[in-house]
């Protein structure tokens, strides 16, 4: 199978993650709970992990707090800074992640910027929001649906200079693109495990800048006779035990990024998009790209993109296809009728994959 | 062993923050649990050190303002005295 699907997860990790997450398995009981030899070794497990995450993203390591998902994270930094009917700015490539929490919420949402790899646009749009009156802002990193970098670094200096609590989420970039706790200010930088950071699903991390209400309520091996969840990182936001084996393979993940350079990955997989840009433009599809891309490309297929999806699977190549959970997204760039092809290439990108990609969509052309 | 000396934290992640602190100055420390009857709020880890080490490991604690609990001193029949440093 020629995988190229790495925007929903990444599939082919490292050898380190798996032995990591063996090791884990092997050795490790329930971490903060115990102090026998195997609790012991599973809060060094978790505790070395949150430390390399601490020095990946820029922060302290009890800033980092694990959840199940990148969804889950987004989900605390909601709870705690949208109130019921508050007034939130967000960009038009929002996954249902952002939005569907904001919509339980009931909050006045204002979408600013609609205009793929548009950084004016998007940046005009989104300081008209915050003037206008904002109580919070969540924007992605990079759409999930076409690739495209968001500026928000730009966008981050914006909220600071409006006093505005902002999210970023950062399902797309982390392990791929910088992100820094302390460059960007963030009150949140939500991020799955399973993606560009190369560890097993059901491993998040949520980055936090200030203290969250907690999602759930429950044990944390601390503070045990206090009825209430403990007010400090990251205990407050980390009921109930941890997915060691999983936090296992997620630092296995990070340490190997560390190790080959996010910029020389970035590299690989950039060329990869370029390549693959002009293969998809050669047979007359239309492409969506630009500048400030990530290595994640849609395409309109001429038939059903379902069934181009399909015709690929048949052929070795596994792709996304339809609305991706970003229905936001596609109502932007025009596509929420006919949905789109999305390939997403990952740490592994190779020439032999943008070849077998090229043959199949001939193939599938005729 | 008796005379050696206890740092309570809150939690696990404070403690090892601790510890990892006192590893990079070379004092050496086992983390291990809070005896319940110095966890004032129930559940907890502590650094235990050598009594030599206590005033500068209390000193670094402090400059890298790290949050920790109390300090006792395990008195010569294991008894922990709290200490103020």
């Amino acid at each position: 199978m020629i995988y190229l699907d790495n925007g929903a997860t990444s599939f082919h990790k490292p050898a380190v993650v798996r032995q990591a997450m063996l090791r884990a398995m092997d050795r490790c009981a329930n971490p903060g709970r115990g102090g026998y030899p195997a609790a012991m070794a599973a809060a060094e497990t978790v505790f070395r992990c949150r430390e390399r995450a601490a020095d990946f993203f820029e922060c302290e390591s009890q800033q980092v707090v694990f959840t199940s998902n990148c969804t889950h994270g987004l989900n605390i930094a909601v709870e705690t800074l949208v109130k019921p009917g508050a007034r939130v700015v967000i960009s038009g490539f929002e996954h249902n992640a952002v939005t569907r929490p904001l919509h339980t919420r009931k909050a006045r949402i204002r979408v600013a910027g609609r205009r793929l790899f548009d950084w004016e646009n998007t940046l005009e749009e989104f300081e008209d929001g915050l003037k206008a009156g904002a109580d919070a802002a969540v924007f992605t990193h990079v759409s999930n649906v076409f690739g495209y970098i968001l500026p928000v670094e730009e966008m981050a200096a914006l909220c600071r200079q409006y006093g505005v609590p902002f999210v970023v989420d950062a399902a797309q970039s982390a392990g791929t693109l910088p992100v820094s706790l302390k460059k960007l200010g963030a009150d949140f930088i939500a991020m799955p495990g399973h993606k560009g950071l190369l560890g097993p699903q059901g491993t998040g991390i949520l980055l936090c800048n200030r203290l969250p209400e907690p999602l759930m309520w429950g044990g944390t091996g601390s503070e045990s006779e206090n009825q209430d969840m403990p007010d400090f990182l990251p205990d407050r936001a980390e009921a109930g035990t941890l997915n060691v084996v999983g936090i296992a393979g997620l630092g296995a993940g990070i340490g190997y990024l560390q190790h080959k350079g996010i910029e020389n990955i970035y590299r690989r997989e950039h060329q990869a998009l370029l390549r693959c840009i002009k293969d998809l433009q050669k047979r007359g599809l239309r492409v969506f790209s630009g500048d400030h891309q990530s290595a994640t490309i849609s395409f309109v297929s001429n038939g059903d993109c379902e069934k181009t999806a399909q015709l690929l699977a048949e052929s070795g190549i596994a792709v996304r296809a339809g609305l991706h959970c970003a229905p936001l997204a596609h109502e932007s760039a025009g596509t929420l009728e006919t949905g789109t092809v999305r390939i997403s290439f990952g740490h592994d990108a190779n020439p032999g994959q943008n070849e077998a990609l090229y043959r199949a969509i001939a193939k599938i052309a005729g | 062993m008796k005379n050696d000396w206890l740092i309570t934290f809150r939690s696990v992640t404070f403690a090892q923050r601790g510890e990892r602190l006192m590893k990079q100055e070379g004092i050496f420390c086992t983390l291990q649990r809070t005896p319940r009857e110095l966890s004032e709020r129930g559940c907890g880890y502590c650094l235990r050190l050598r009594g030599r080490d206590a005033m500068a490991a209390v000193s670094l604690l402090q400059r890298g303002s790290l949050s920790f609990g109390k300090v006792y001193r395990l008195s010569d029949d294991g008894k922990p005295e709290e200490r103020t440093l």
